[in-house]
C-alpha cells in the first residue's frame, strides 16, 4: 500500500516539474532545471557512498571527468552512436569506481578523503596536460548530442531527459537502499567489525558504494558534455568535488536529501554565478557553517520529526506478532547431533610482541554442549575468541571448524560457515532499528541479488518481507517484540546485549561465541540470561562464551576451560574446574597475598 | 646525464623539505588530536602572500606592487618571516576554535568539511585581497644559479633546504628533550591521561594547531621564491604533502620528513623522464604504500581492540 502511496507521489511530481518545459520556453529556466536534474543524478549516487556506507570522497570530480570525456571522446574521435556512448561513459566510470575504492580498503577516515582528493587531481591533471588526447584546456569540439527520433534533443527534452533519469535513479536506489543492501551499506558504515561478524563483506559493500557513487557521476558529467557539445579541463576541478559533497552533506542522508540539496544549491549557484568569487566563498562557509546548525542536512531535520510520528503509530497499533515455532523448527533443523567436535584448535599460538594472548592453545567445542572459558584479567579469553572468529589471524596453529579450516579466512565467511559471536563492548548498529539490526544478521540467508533490488522485483519483495518476519519470531523468541521498532542505540543496556544476541542468532550460528554477555546486567536480568542461553542450547546451538560471574557458569555450562596466561591450566565439568588447585592459585595467586575474592564470588570484574 | 640528475636532485630535495614541512604540520595536530587541517594548502597560500606583502611595505611600497631584487635583503625576509609566523599562529588558533574543535570527536570527519570549508574561504579572501594572478617573490639570496658539480642550482633551493633541516631539528630537539615536547608527546599518547597528570591539554593542542599553522607559513615563504606566490598553488602541495606524510607514516614526525624528501626526489627523478606522470606516479606510489605497509615506512600498526 505504502509503496504505491510511494510511486503515486513520484508520478505527481515528475508530472509537475514535465510541465515546466511545456509552460515556458525561456531558455535559464530550462538550463538551471536540467542542471538540477544533472546534479541531483551525481549527488543521488554520492549519497549511497557518503550518507549510506559512510565513505567520504572528494575525488568525484575526477569520475565526473572519466564520464564527460568517455562520451565526448567516444563520440568526438571514434564516431560511436551518442546513446552507446552515454552508456559507456557510465560503464566507464563504474570501472573508475573499483579503481577509487581499492585505497579505500586500505585507509578510513582523513586518510581517505585526502586518497580521494589525490585522486580527483590527478584525473584534473591527466586531462589538462596530456594534451594530445584530451586538448587540455582547448577542449573537444565536436561531441555529439543525445538524439530522439534522429534529431538532437532541444532544450525542453534535455529536461525531460534529466527528469526520466532522476525519477529512474531515485525509484531504483530507494528499492536498493531500503531492503538488504541499504542494510549492509549503513552496517558498514558504524561498525565494520560487527558487519563483518554477522556475515556482511565490508570488502565487497565499499567496492559496491563506490561504483554505484562512480556510475551516477560519469552520467552526470556524459550529460553535461553532451548538452554542451564540448568539455576541458576547466571543468574538473577541486570546486567541483567539494560542490558534489556539499549537495549530499546539505540535503542529508535521507534518499530525499540529495534532491533538496541539488535544488537548494544549484539555484543558489545560478544566483551566484554572476559574482564568481563570492561564489566559492559561498561553498566554503556553507561546508562549515551548515555543519553547525544542521549535522544530518536539510532532510534530517525533516526526518527526526517523521521517525517521531511513526512511531507512534506503530505504538499504537500494538507490538507485531509472529508465530515463533516457524523459527524454531528451522533454527533446529540446523544443530548436528551432540556429542561431536564441532570445533578444534591445535598449536594456537599469538603473540603481540612479548605478550603471548594465547599460547599453544588445543581446544575441543562439543556440539550440543555450552562451553564456558574463565580465566583471570588479561589471560586472553577475548583474543582467543577474535582468533576463533577471523577478526586476529593467529600466529601459528590451526583452526578446524565443522571439518574445515578456518585459518586465514574472513570474518564473514566465518559466519557463513555457521559461527555467530557477540561483544565484549557492544558493538550495534546503533541508529538501525532493532529490527533492522537484526536482519543485517538475516543478511546472507536473503538470496535474491542485486539487480532483483534495484529494480524492485516481487522476488526482493517477497524476500524482504520473509526477513521482516524471521526478525520478527527471533525478538519474540528473546522477548523483543516490543522494541523492535526502537533505534538500537536508545535501548537501556541491558536490552542492547539482548539485540546483539538476537543479530547473531538471525545469522543462524551452528556455534555461537558469547563475550561476556552478562556484563553490566543486574541479577534479575542474570538470571534471565540464563533461561535464555538454557533455550538457546535447546534449539541445538552449540554455545562458547566468556563470563566473570562464576554463579551463571556453574548453573549452565557442560564444559568448562581455564585460561591463564595464555595457556589452558584446566578443563572439564563445572564442579571438578573449581576445587583444582591450579585455577585457584591463578585466580588467587600462590602466595597469600591480599585477595578477598574467591573464583566463586569474582561476581563483577571486568576485562 | 649525471648532471641533470644531480641538479633533479636539488631541487627534488628542496621541494621535499616544503612538504615535510607541511607534512610535520599534519603530524603534530594528528598526534594530539586525531586532526588536522585539510585547508593546509590554503594556510601555506596565506604565508606565501603574507610575506611578499610585508616585504612590500618594508620597502616602502603598497601591499600589493611588484618587488625589485635589491629591495628582498636577508634582514627584511628574516623580519617577513617573522610577521608571517605570528599572523599564521594567530590563524592557527582561529581555525582551531572555528573549523575544529566544535567537531571533535563526532563522527562523520565534519571536521574534514569544516576545514576544508575554512581553507576555501582563506582563498577567497587571499583572491579578492590579492587577485588571481601570480605574484613574483625575488630571492634574498639573488637569482645567479651556482654551479655544484656541473649541476645549475638555486641559492634559494640551498637556503630552502639550510632553513627547513634546521626547523625540522629544532622540532625534534624539542619534542624529545624538554617538557613542553615531552607534554606534547603525552597528549598524543593520551590525552585523558595528560590532563590527569595536570598537563592542560587545550593548551598543547591549540599550541599544536599554532605550530601547524606557521610551518605552512613557512613553508609558503620558502617556496614563493621559486614558484611565485599563486592563489591556486596549495592544494596541490598539501596533497603532496599529505601524501609524504602517508608514505612515511603520519603519526612520526621523522617519518614524515623522510616521506616528504622521498616524494620530492622520486618526483623530480619521474619529472625528468616523463613530466607529466609525476602527479600519476605520486598516486600510483601511495597506493603500493597503503597495500604494502598502510602505516607508513617509519608509522606504527595500530591495533584495533574489538
Amino acid at each position: 500500500m505504502q509503496q504505491y502511496k510511494h510511486l503515486l507521489g513520484v508520478v505527481a511530481f515528475a508530472a509537475l516539474v514535465g510541465l515546466i518545459p511545456v509552460i515556458t520556453d525561456n531558455g535559464f529556466y530550462l538550463k538551471v532545471l536540467f542542471l538540477i536534474g544533472v546534479n541531483y543524478l551525481a549527488a543521488a549516487g554520492l549519497n549511497v557512498l557518503v550518507g549510506y556506507a559512510g565513505q567520504k570522497s572528494l575525488g568525484h570530480a575526477g569520475l565526473f571527468a572519466v564520464g564527460a570525456y568517455t562520451a565526448a571522446l567516444f563520440t568526438a574521435k571514434l564516431g560511436w552512436n551518442p546513446w552507446l556512448a552515454f552508456a559507456a561513459a557510465g560503464a566507464m566510470a563504474g570501472l573508475f569506481g573499483v579503481v577509487i575504492a581499492l585505497p579505500a580498503l586500505r585507509v578510513r577516515g582523513p586518510a581517505l578523503a585526502m586518497v580521494t582528493i589525490g585522486f580527483g587531481v590527478v584525473v584534473e591533471k591527466v586531462v589538462s596536460e596530456w594534451q594530445d588526447v584530451f586538448a587540455g584546456q582547448q577542449g573537444i569540439y565536436g561531441v555529439l548530442p543525445l538524439t530522439f527520433a534522429g534529431e538532437p534533443l532541444d532544450a525542453r527534452q534535455w529536461v525531460w531527459l534529466v527528469l526520466a533519469l532522476g525519477v529512474a535513479a531515485h525509484l531504483m536506489l530507494r528499492f536498493l537502499l531500503r531492503g538488504k543492501y541499504g542494510r549492509a551499506f549503513m552496517a558498514v558504515n558504524t561498525a565494520e567489525v560487527a558487519a563483518e561478524s554477522v556475515g556482511v563483506s565490508v570488502y565487497k559493500y565499499k567496492v559496491l558504494a563506490f561504483v554505484i557513487s562512480a556510475v551516477t557521476c560519469g552520467f552526470a558529467g556524459a550529460l553535461i558534455t553532451q548538452q554542451n557539445q564540448y568539455i576541458n579541463s576547466d571543468f574538473i576541478t577541486f570546486n567541483l568535488s567539494v560542490f558534489f559533497l556539499l549537495i549530499v552533506l546539505f540535503g542529508g542522508r535521507s534518499v530525499y536529501g540529495p534532491l533538496l540539496g541539488a535544488v537548494v544549491l544549484t539555484l543558489l549557484d545560478a544566483f551566484l554565478a554572476r559574482w564568481p568569487g563570492l561564489q566559492h566563498f559561498t561553498y566554503g562557509a556553507l561546508l562549515l557553517f551548515a555543519l553547525y546548525a544542521m549535522p544530518n542536512g536539510l532532510s534530517g531535520a525533516f526526518a527526526a520529526l517523521f521517525r517521531r510520528i511513526r512511531w507512534y503509530e506503530r505504538r499504537a497499533a500494538g507490538p507485531e506478532r509472529a508465530p515463533i515455532g516457524a523459527w524454531q523448527s528451522q533454527a533446529s533443523g540446523k544443530a548436528l547431533a551432540g556429542g561431536e567436535v564441532l570445533l578444534r584448535t591445535q598449536g594456537l599460538y599469538k603473540a603481540y610482541g612479548g605478550v603471548v594472548p594465547t599460547n599453544n592453545l588445543d581446544i575441543e567445542i562439543q556440539s550440543g554442549h555450552v562451553h564456558s572459558l574463565i580465566g583471570p584479567n588479561g589471560a586472553g579469553k577475548t583474543t582467543l575468541l577474535n582468533i576463533l572468529s577471523g577478526i586476529v589471524p593467529p600466529s601459528k596453529g590451526s583452526i578446524e571448524f565443522r571439518g574445515k579450516s578456518i585459518v586465514g579466512q574472513p570474518v564473514y565467511r566465518i559466519c557463513n560457515l555457521g559461527l555467530g559471536r557477540t561483544f565484549q563492548n557492544l558493538k550495534l548498529f546503533a541508529d538501525m532499528s532493532v529490527i533492522d539490526n537484526v536482519k543485517v544478521g538475516l543478511h546472507q540467508h536473503i538470496r535474491t541479488g542485486f539487480w532483483a533490488y534495484l529494480l524492485g522485483l516481487p522476488a526482493a519483495a517477497r524476500d524482504e518481507a520473509r526477513a521482516t518476519e524471521q526478525a520478527l519470531q527471533i525478538l519474540q523468541f528473546l522477548g523483543l517484540q516490543e522494541h523492535a521498532r526502537a533505534l538500537a542505540g536508545s535501548l537501556p543496556y541491558g536490552l542492547q546485549r539482548r539485540v546483539e544476541l538476537a543479530r547473531a542468532l538471525a545469522t543462524r550460528p551452528t556455534l555461537l561465541l558469547l563475550d561476556e554477555p552478562a556484563a553490566g546486567l543486574n541479577p534479575q536480568e542474570t538470571a534471565q540470561l540464563v533461561e535464555v542461553i538454557r533455550s538457546i542450547r535447546d534449539l541445538g546451538i552449540t554455545i562458547l562464551l566468556i563470563e566473570h560471574h562464576m554463579d551463571l557458569v556453574m548453573a549452565i555450562s557442560d564444559h568448562v576451560i581455564v585460561l591463564d596466561y595464555g595457556e589452558k591450566i584446566a578443563e572439564g565439568a563445572p564442579l571438578a574446574v573449581q576445587g583444582n588447585p591450579r585455577v585457584i592459585a591463578a585466580y588467587l595467586g600462590t602466595d597469600d597475598e591480599e585477595e578477598d575474592a574467591a573464583p566463586a564470588a569474582l561476581g563483577e570484574s571486568h576485562v | 646525464m649525471a648532471v641533470s640528475i644531480l641538479q633533479a636532485m636539488f631541487s627534488g630535495l628542496a621541494l621535499g623539505s616544503i612538504y615535510a614541512l607541511v607534512a610535520l604540520g599534519f603530524n603534530i595536530t594528528h598526534n594530539t588530536t586525531k586532526t588536522f587541517n585539510f585547508g593546509q594548502g590554503e594556510f601555506l597560500v596565506a604565508g606565501a602572500f603574507i610575506a611578499v606583502s610585508v616585504l612590500l611595505l618594508l620597502a616602502g611600497h603598497d601591499f600589493k606592487g611588484s618587488l625589485q631584487q635589491a629591495e628582498v635583503t636577508l634582514a627584511r625576509y628574516g623580519l617577513s618571516l617573522i610577521a608571517t609566523v605570528v599572523i599564521m599562529g594567530l590563524l592557527g588558533v582561529v581555525v582551531y576554535y572555528a573549523a575544529i574543535r566544535p567537531f571533535i570527536g563526532q563522527g562523520g570527519l565534519a571536521w574534514v568539511m569544516s576545514t576544508i570549508g575554512f581553507g576555501i574561504i582563506i582563498q577567497n579572501i587571499a583572491l579578492a585581497i590579492w587577485g588571481p594572478s601570480p605574484m613574483v617573490m625575488p630571492s634574498p639570496l639573488g637569482s645567479e644559479v651556482l654551479r655544484i658539480g656541473g649541476a645549475g642550482v638555486l641559492p634559494q633551493e640551498i637556503l630552502v633546504l639550510c632553513v627547513s633541516i634546521a626547523l625540522m631539528l629544532c622540532l625534534d630537539v624539542v619534542m624529545r628533550k624538554t617538557r613542553l615536547g615531552k607534554a606534547v608527546r603525552a597528549v598524543a599518547q593520551s590525552s585523558s591521561a595528560a590532563t590527569l597528570m595536570g598537563i592542560n591539554v587545550t593548551a598543547i593542542v591549540v599550541l599544536a594547531f599554532v605550530v601547524s599553522a606557521s610551518l605552512a607559513g613557512i613553508a609558503g615563504l620558502l617556496i614563493a621564491p621559486i614558484t611565485t606566490a599563486s592563489v591556486f598553488m596549495g592544494l596541490t602541495l598539501a596533497l603532496k604533502a599529505f601524501s609524504s606524510a602517508i608514505v612515511g607514516g603520519l603519526s612520526n614526525p621523522r617519518g614524515c620528513m623522510l616521506g616528504g624528501f622521498l616524494l620530492g626526489l622520486i618526483e623530480a627523478m619521474v619529472g625528468l623522464w616523463h613530466a607529466e606522470l609525476r602527479e600519476i606516479s605520486i598516486f600510483l606510489l601511495i597506493i603500493f604504500v597503503l597495500v604494502l605497509k598502510p602505516e607508513g615506512l617509519l608509522g606504527q600498526r595500530v591495533v584495533e581492540k574489538v
